[in-house]
């Protein structure tokens, strides 16, 4: 597809034009980039460290939570920020039950590789044969919640992707010997390999290489979403976006592109369920609950949506403010912040709505688009 | 013939908003379709660039039955909408905008000749092209929208209110140009409130009241015709 002619043209001067560090970045030669590039990769390849760092060190890290896995965390919401946002950024679909998809990874997972599954005399795989084949069945599943949702925009598509997460849920509270309720799986495998000492390299005490995994996946991804929203599926996804009908009269074929957006964003979900399973050896329905979507979009349209660092800072900001707040208690009732998290978020969250509504990195195009949506509701 | 509606019905759910409307627009012509808001204008554009489904009735565009043919299809065998109410991309840069139009294409050179093209025939485009298409005057979008739907290279464009909400300066120059682009060999159908440009620049039109059409006739017959003259000209 990338010999047609829509590839999109160098904008370098019209988007990038000011303002911001995303300005700044954008007006820098490749070179600069790309040292930028590589530092940021390995500032978080260090991360597992930052307690090291004097002074700035031990504000950065977690009390409450042990600091590997609170970054594990972060790389798993990452990725459902990234993937949450090629539909919802990308393609503009509004979708409430991105949950849905990371269920289905994990649960896939699980259910080809644990003791408890019904399917263990028949599979009983490891994880790393397991992850393609849930991935599979997610994409599969994101095209099953596109199909019948392609006619769908904005509220309604919304209730009806809230209503698909929470199917999800429910089948799994529900079927005691299938998905397994409250009991779960246990005993899911984790991720291969063994270091030089024959300690296996993914164990139980340090989630330090499970978010070096992570990281790794997130890599892969940021790459490969990049390459597509450059190509002639980003431009389809961008008209759609901006103007379905318009788009339509283009030639561009939307329900096609709407269902690729679903599959792309259901996979990256359920590579986070996958990660998610692995590391954790035990799901259970608790797990899946429609918050974590909510969260999730909240992540996105924090960080800005349509921009992909948008979304990761997003991403990683959701589950790390809950985390900090672990394990340090309030001044007068001395109960630990956590449980205030949600409180807390809220008041964040509508902070940076009213000081920043395009987001904390905004994608410089739906800027446009709200500015443009304002003109429709009040013409001047 | 180009373009032949037969007996083309179409209902937005119970709402019956077209009532077996024929009519035909022969190569190379410019043909207006008049009416007043809601008698159904829109309604048949969107059935002939395929956004809407008719219900009953065929259309053949080509010689060859259109009527159940998906609306990205329909532009690669010719047919392009400037859509109503301008429908530009606002988060793209004019060339952008204009690229997107020509979505369908492949051959680089012949498209980067007709955005030359656009460019003579809007000169403004030119110079607003790294400019987003949300930060342009209603005037400009609308160019844009005819010049992105001219991308596609189309044997049959379709315009949807060309003229709507711009200055009467701005009314008389866009008609101007339709009129070029029609003698370039285009063939224009479009859709108007301002019946009396649309009528005097037309060679034939048809009048639509309530989904229904109640008269054709070539533009100057109309422009004469008492009962139009009263219904859509404001003049007694």
């Amino acid at each position: 597809m990338s010999d047609t002619a829509v590839a999109p043209s160098k904008e370098k001067t019209s988007f990038r034009g000011n303002g911001g560090v995303r300005g700044w970045f954008g007006r820098q030669p490749t070179w600069v980039r790309a040292i930028v590039t590589v530092v940021a990769l390995v500032l978080a390849i260090l991360l597992p460290y930052a307690g090291d760092v004097p002074l700035i060190g031990p504000q950065i890290v977690t009390q409450g939570i042990d600091w590997p896995s609170s970054l594990f965390n972060m790389s798993y919401y990452v990725l459902l920020a990234l993937g949450l946002n090629v539909v919802v950024g990308y393609a503009g679909l509004l979708d409430l039950g991105y949950v849905g998809f990371f269920a289905i990874g994990a649960y896939g997972t699980a259910l080809l590789t644990s003791r408890d599954s019904l399917l263990y005399a028949h599979s009983g795989w490891s994880w790393l044969a397991a992850a393609p084949v849930a991935l599979a069945i997610t994409m599969a599943a994101g095209l099953i919640l596109g199909w019948p949702t392609l006619r769908l925009r904005g509220d309604y598509l919304a209730i009806v992707t809230l209503g698909f997460a929470e199917i999800i849920r429910i089948v799994a509270t529900s079927t005691p010997n299938f998905l397994r309720g409250d009991r779960g799986f246990t005993n899911i495998p984790h991720p291969p390999g063994q270091g030089s000492d024959g300690k296996p390299i993914f164990g139980v005490t340090d989630a330090t290489p499970y978010f070096w995994l992570g990281l790794g996946v997130i890599v892969v991804v940021i790459l490969g979403v990049r390459n597509l929203d450059r190509s002639r599926v980003g431009r389809s996804w961008l008209a759609i976006r901006e103007d379905e009908e318009a788009a339509e009269i283009m030639g561009v074929r939307t329900t096609r592109f709407k269902l690729w957006a679903f599959a792309i964003g259901a996979f990256i979900g359920g590579l986070g369920g996958v990660l998610f399973a692995g590391e954790q050896g035990f799901i259970n329905s608790q797990t899946f609950v429609l918050q974590f979507s909510i969260l999730v979009l909240a992540g996105v349209v924090m960080g800005g949506s349509g921009n992909m660092a948008g979304a990761i800072l997003g991403g990683a900001l959701i589950s790390y403010i809950p985390d900090r707040l672990r394990g340090i208690s309030d001044p007068f009732f001395h109960t630990d912040l956590y449980e205030y998290r949600f409180a807390i978020f809220g008041v964040v969250i509508i902070v940076i709505m009213v000081l920043r509504p395009q987001g904390l990195i905004p994608s410089r195009r739906r800027a446009m688009e709200l500015k443009d949506r304002e003109k429709e509701v009040a013409p001047q | 013939m180009l373009l032949e509606l037969d007996n083309v019905s179409l209902a937005y759910g119970r709402i019956q908003a077209l009532h077996g409307i024929s009519l035909n627009v022969a190569q190379g012509e410019i043909v207006a379709l008049i009416g007043a808001n809601g008698a159904g204008k829109s309604t048949t554009m969107r059935a002939i660039s395929g956004l809407r489904p008719v219900s009953e009735g065929s259309i053949r565009f080509d010689g060859q039955d259109i009527s159940k043919l998906r609306a990205d299809l329909r532009v690669v065998r010719g047919v392009s909408q400037s859509p109503e109410g301008r429908g530009i991309f606002p988060g793209m840069s004019v060339r952008e905008n204009l690229e997107m139009g020509a979505y369908t294409r492949k051959n680089r050179a012949e498209i980067s000749e007709d955005l030359e093209r656009v460019f003579t025939l809007f000169p403004r485009m030119k110079e607003r092209e790294k400019q987003s298409g949300g930060t342009l005057s209603g005037g400009e979008q609308q160019m844009l929208a005819v010049g992105r739907a001219l991308m596609s290279r189309p044997k049959l464009l379709l315009l949807d209110e060309p003229s709507m909400g711009l200055a009467p300066m701005l009314i008389q120059q866009i008609f101007d140009i339709i009129v070029e682009i029609n003698e370039q060999g285009t063939t224009v159908l479009l859709v108007e409130q301002n019946a009396q440009q649309a009528l005097s620049r037309a060679h034939r039109a048809y009048v639509l009241e309530t989904g229904r059409i109640v008269k054709e006739g070539t533009g100057a017959e109309l422009l004469h015709d008492p009962a139009v003259k009263d219904a859509y000209l404001g003049v007694a």
